[in-house]
């Protein structure tokens, strides 16, 4: 025993030992009541969208209100149904993936073209440019919203999927984490494709692409996460019906002057935000990188 | 590769090499371009606009300063809405970045699988649509169906508060709803940064027999202050400029009980898309609205450390 001890030489006090251990526990046991008070409207939300629309607002939740697998018989597919071929969601959830994806690519090529001509280029002029695009950062555009509209009206871009697609690929943040990404790739790889007859289009294409792919990968999950859930910039610029994202969709679902559709707005609720959560398991890592840790690039 | 195909490559590398110096100049243009067209182009319209009626389609006549004017000196609903606003905000920082540090630092000494599923949980939020949490809390909150209310009473709480129409409530529930969303943002950006400690810097503050509290003010906290910069920046941003929240958590799209939760951007969109279609006075509100942005960001850039947050 003597010597065991004589190998921890600063043993803590008995009582304090004891106090760290409760205070851990309980903070431990504090987090895990806190994850599920988190959890709890999505796994509500996950609940109602399956049930009819009498069931939706019961008190208490009609989960909660016997066997759980008594309750679950009144499960069906009705809402979607509903919100389907009603509410036309399903035009407004491909309307969602059609912008998300096209946004994505188009800012994959506009920002990875600039972000190699700031990181591998020479030009007149350059630090001071790519000084003021980052200060443009810090400017709340979304304060301009009726001189946008007018901006677009003006370009006939209003109630387009362009309208709404091109100004998104002219991310300031999004250049400067592709241009921190670019410069770490050596130039030496640029010269030598250069000495071998290569154009400056063909190094983009077959070795800064390539190789920022991580880098490209961030991107995308950021502006993913940015476009699918948008909601004012679209709002203003859909105005037509057919056109509707899901966030939009919701809205107007729910702005109905009488017999708001409850039911089809949990089903349409439920689509938009399972898509996110699917691609965030498959992608965990990269997702709280591309989030969170982007910008240390 | 054919004889063919290699002459035509030879060939077509000629044309950027004529194009010398003005080569950068291609890669950067559709950048700048989509820019200058959909941002800077706003501006100037938006500068124009400011000093006119322009109303919807209308463009108006000039009318001078007339509309800043009215804005800052004869409209009490812009005001109210800065209040609001500053009080969002407020209660969004003082929220979010001490519980995200808090559950940063806790989930920072859990060890394994347990982490990785808190962590995960206290993240979702952050992927779910703004517009559907709005919706979701709008019917949690319901005094009389809401699960809010029945849990309250469950533990023997009151609960019959009408939290949806009380004005007293209305921007702590946002601020309530922006925590539930935002803090596990704010969370995993700390932890990283935690973890990219050095862990000798704690052994040895065990080994002083250092209190965990003095090892969070001392060490931790100190440690963490470009990362504590970075978030508190961009919660300002994010709670300044919140829409969905005043727009949707509220029942009829009034932003609260006697629009007890209109804040900034609500304002701006309110008068120009939704009451009488106000253009050149939304503009002009833009503006003011624009520059008080500008010059929180800049301050608490100042204030926190400029220095750290450029090498971030």
């Amino acid at each position: 025993m003597a010597s065991v001890s004589s190998t921890q030489p600063i043993r803590q006090p008995g009582l304090s030992n004891l106090l760290t251990k409760a205070l851990r526990l309980c903070g431990l046991a504090a987090m895990c009541v806190l994850a599920l008070i988190f959890a709890a409207p999505l796994l509500w939300l996950a609940d109602v969208a399956f049930r009819p629309k009498s069931e939706i607002f019961s008190v208490p939740p009609k989960i909660l209100s016997g066997p759980v697998t008594e309750t679950m018989k009144s499960y069906s597919l009705e809402s979607f149904r509903q919100a389907i071929d009603r509410w036309d969601v399903g035009q407004a959830f491909l309307n969602s993936a059609f912008i998300t994806v096209s946004a994505i690519v188009l800012t994959i090529l506009v920002c990875s073209l600039c972000a190699f001509a700031f990181a591998h280029m020479r030009f007149p002029g350059r630090d001071i440019v790519f000084v003021c695009l980052l200060a443009t950062m810090m400017m709340p555009t979304v304060t301009m919203i009726s001189p946008y509209y007018r901006v677009l009206r003006l370009y006939g871009l209003n109630n387009t999927y362009q309208g709404l697609i091109i100004p998104y690929s002219a991310s300031v943040f999004l250049l400067f984490l592709l241009r921190q990404y670019f410069v770490k790739i050596p130039s030496s790889y640029i010269e030598a494709a250069l000495m071998d007859g290569a154009s400056m289009f063909r190094v983009w294409w077959q070795i800064i692409l390539p190789l920022g792919k991580p880098a490209l990968a961030t991107l995308a999950i950021y502006q993913f996460r940015a476009v699918w859930n948008d909601f004012l910039i679209p709002m203003i610029v859909l105005r037509n019906r057919a056109l509707h994202t899901l966030p939009i969709k919701l809205q107007f679902m729910d702005s109905q002057n009488y017999n708001v559709p409850f039911d089809a707005i949990m089903a349409t609720s439920l689509i938009a935000v399972l898509i996110p959560v699917v691609f965030f398991f498959l992608f965990q890592k990269q997702f709280i990188e591309g989030l969170s840790g982007g910008l240390k690039g | 590769m054919s004889v063919a195909a290699d002459t035509a490559q030879r060939r077509g590398r000629k044309i950027p090499l004529r194009l010398g110096k003005l080569q950068p100049l291609l890669f950067i243009a559709p950048f700048i371009a989509v820019l200058a067209a959909f941002h800077f182009y706003t501006y100037y319209v938006g500068v124009k606009m400011s000093f006119t009626d322009a109303q919807s389609i209308n463009p108006g006549e000039w009318i001078g300063v007339s509309n800043y004017v009215e804005v800052l000196t004869d409209d009490p609903d812009f005001w109210a809405a800065i209040r609001h606003t500053i009080y969002f905000t407020v209660g969004g920082l003082l929220t979010q970045i001490p519980g995200a540090l808090i559950l940063a630092v806790i989930l920072n000494g859990i060890a394994g699988r347990l982490r990785g599923v808190l962590r995960t949980s206290y993240y979702i939020p952050v992927l779910i649509n703004t517009v559907v949490a709005a919706l979701i809390f709008r019917m949690m909150f319901n005094r009389d169906t809401g699960l809010i209310n029945w849990t309250l009473g469950r533990l023997g709480l009151p609960n019959n508060t009408n939290w949806l129409y009380d004005s007293a409530y209305s921007v702590p529930l946002m601020v309530a709803v922006a925590f539930w969303q935002w803090v596990g943002y704010h969370m995993v950006y700390l932890l990283a940064s935690l973890q990219a400690i050095d862990p000798q810097v704690y052994e040895v503050a065990k080994l002083d027999g250092a209190s965990p509290l003095r090892v969070l003010f001392q060490i931790t906290i100190p440690l963490l202050r470009p990362a504590l910069t970075f978030v508190s920046v961009t919660s300002a941003i994010g709670c300044l400029q919140v829409f969905e929240y005043p727009f949707l958590l509220f029942p009829n799209a009034g932003y609260g009980p006697g629009k007890a939760a209109m804040t900034a951007i609500p304002f701006i969109y309110r008068n120009a898309f939704s009451s009488q279609f106000r253009y050149g006075y939304a503009a002009a509100a833009g503006w003011i609205v624009f520059f008080m942005i500008l010059a929180v960001s800049l301050l608490q850039l100042r204030v926190l450390g400029l220095s750290q947050a450029e090498d971030l």
